[in-house]
């Protein structure tokens, strides 16, 4: 089958292809590699300040780890220590995962098999186009009536409805592969509607959950805008507290930031790595099958 | 088989959409509870001239006290820096998802052939568009100094020195945005569309290639029809999340110079948090929804086209 697309290709243009593909490579991993050495350079080589750039780092060191571990009152007497955001993304991702899920899971299963909600799935979309900051305002003025400004359920909630979109297509998509057919005969079989879903249904659908919820993290763990609104010091997460790593004597702390930025990277390239091929489906809403 | 069915009917017939009701009950529920109240109180605010300021703290409930009717309305349609982030914000979207599009295809094209060392190149390109927003924003902040890497690169190319400020120059700063965004996003357009070339029907190229078609007859007329759908959404994905573009412009140039890069989100940002025009944000926000709901009307039909074909 192959070569009938590919017979006529001279070794020329092959060659010059993968030239290209080289050299698109080499651009789209520079910032990447920029932002990982950075987090190893001692702090003259940041910028070429001193007349000269640093390509490499000359003297590694693993300062900048430190820096931002311990507290250093002379580099961000504001910011503290990063364990908190650490901890705080972890959590409050990991909640607002499972909110999006649970009541994603629900939601796709009504929608796929009841047709349930009418309308309810063009809604989530368009929810998802709306700029948050536009009702921004009145979920702060709600939350600090309810006392739940700079907490961890308090953003957490926001995660879980901010990505329920994402859960609730993703999770239809899966549940419209699995055959009717099964769920009917557990019915017949003398399961109940429930029973059927838990028993019959949510077994089969285990790796499309597992990828959902994958890729459902990856968008809350990467939330700028609403926790740098709905946080204040307790609860900040990891890309706030990044905005926030500056230093009155030497401006943005690069190393440091970079350092930090990667621990922030670690997850997402992993786990999307992991999902690619579900990504593509997430992304999509479903429009891609395989 | 026809036995099966009418047991069905009669164990799940009756109850069968309450069920579904109630699965989707804590979504709506849910919903109900994040966006009714907003929505109220934002046009309750957006009516009157209250702010934290003005109002005493925060007892917004008591906005009725500087009641304005459509003041805020008036005035914010009138405010050049608030047109102009929409303009700016709509054509950084045009510019940026086309441009994306395109290298995207590209790559998607050029990935389609096996070549050595495939996987790794693909992970590779795929890496930007997981990298957290914020901390991309960062990355490019730093590429983009007086003295950074992007300008040592362009010294290097023309052979004489090139020290743009290029974040403190209106035009160059929209530019170094637009590269941000394209850097992390094309990634995603060559994902998706690399699935969508690679789930087509082979047999329907090769017949092609067998009748003799060109390679652009082939590609007008066998795969474009064909991708149609997965192009659509792409497009469609990419323009919604590129409208609330925000952290990386944060991160890079936090609207400036002057105002030169703000976006929708930057604007609303920086007078809801910075000024503290909390009504006069809040009459932003009811425009933006009433602009983004008209817009989002007509970009999901074919969403909901395609849905409405398989069901």
């Amino acid at each position: 089958m192959e070569e009938y697309i590919y017979m006529e290709q001279k070794l020329y243009v092959k060659a010059l292809k993968f030239a290209l593909i080289v050299f698109v490579t080499i651009i789209f991993f520079f910032p990447i590699y920029w932002v990982f050495t950075m987090a190893f350079k001692p702090f003259p080589e940041w910028t070429a300040a001193g007349g000269k750039i640093y390509w490499f780092p000359n003297n590694p060191t693993l300062d900048n780890f430190r820096t931002i571990f311990t507290r250093q009152l002379q580099m961000n007497p504001l910011a503290g220590t990063a364990i908190r955001p650490v901890i705080n993304s972890l959590i409050v991702s990991i909640i607002g995962t499972g909110i999006a899920m649970v009541v994603g899971i629900f939601a796709a299963y009504g929608i796929s098999r009841h047709k349930a909600g009418g309308n309810l799935p063009f809604m989530l979309l368009q929810l998802r186009m709306f700029p948050p900051i536009a009702i921004i305002i009145p979920i702060m003025i709600m939350w600090a009536f309810l006392r739940m400004i700079d907490t961890w359920y308090g953003l957490a909630i926001i995660y879980g409805v901010v990505t329920l979109p994402f859960s609730v297509w993703l999770m239809k998509t899966f549940f419209d592969d699995i055959p009717k057919e099964l769920d009917e005969a557990a019915i017949v079989d003398g399961c109940s509607n429930i029973g059927a879903f838990f028993k019959v249904v949510i077994p089969l659908a285990k790796g499309g959950i597992a990828s959902t919820a994958l890729f459902v993290f990856i968008l809350n763990w990467s939330d700028f805008l609403i926790a740098l609104i709905l946080t204040d010091r307790r609860w900040t997460t990891i890309p706030v507290h990044i905005s926030k790593l500056q230093s009155a004597l030497v401006g943005a702390l690069y190393g440091p930031k970079a350092a930090l930025g990667m621990i922030a990277a670690i997850p997402p390239i992993v786990f999307g790595i992991l999902i690619q091929k579900y990504l593509v489906r997430g992304l999509t809403f479903g429009a891609i099958k395989k | 088989m026809l036995k099966k069915q009418i047991t069905l009917e009669e164990r799940g017939g009756m109850d069968t959409a309450r069920f579904g009701f109630f699965m989707i009950l804590p979504a709506l529920v849910l919903l109900l509870f994040i966006v009714i109240f907003p929505l109220l109180s934002s046009i309750y605010l957006s009516l009157s001239e209250w702010s934290p300021m003005t109002g005493g703290g925060t007892r917004w409930y008591e906005a009725y006290k500087f009641w304005g009717w459509l003041s805020n309305y008036w005035n914010i349609l009138r405010d050049v820096e608030f047109l102009v982030a929409i303009l700016r914000t709509f054509v950084i979207v045009v510019v940026v998802v086309p441009v994306e599009f395109f290298i995207g295809l590209g790559l998607a094209f050029l990935f389609r052939e096996s070549f050595w060392g495939k996987k790794v190149f693909h992970s590779i390109i795929l890496m930007p568009m997981m990298i957290v927003p914020a901390v991309a924003g960062f990355i490019f902040y730093m590429l983009f100094q007086g003295q950074g890497p992007v300008n040592a690169v362009l010294s290097g190319i023309f052979s004489k020195e090139v020290s743009i400020l290029w974040l403190q120059h209106k035009v160059s700063a929209i530019i170094a945005i637009m590269i941000a965004d394209i850097w992390q996003w094309s990634p995603f357009m060559f994902l998706i569309l690399l699935s969508g070339l690679m789930s087509l029907p082979e047999d329907q190229i090769n017949a092609a290639i067998i009748l003799g078609a060109t390679r652009w007859q082939r590609f007008r007329m066998v795969l474009f029809p064909l991708m149609k759908p997965v192009i659509v959404i792409a497009l469609i994905f990419r323009g919604m999340e590129a409208v609330k573009i925000f952290d990386a412009i944060w991160l890079m140039t936090t609207g400036g110079p002057g105002t030169a890069t703000e976006s929708i989100s930057v604007y609303m940002y920086k007078h809801g948090f910075k000024y503290l025009k909390w009504s006069w944000v809040a009459a932003g926000g009811i425009i933006i929804l009433i602009i983004i709901t008209l817009i989002s009307m007509q970009a999901l039909k074919p969403i909901k086209e395609q849905e409405e074909k398989e069901a």
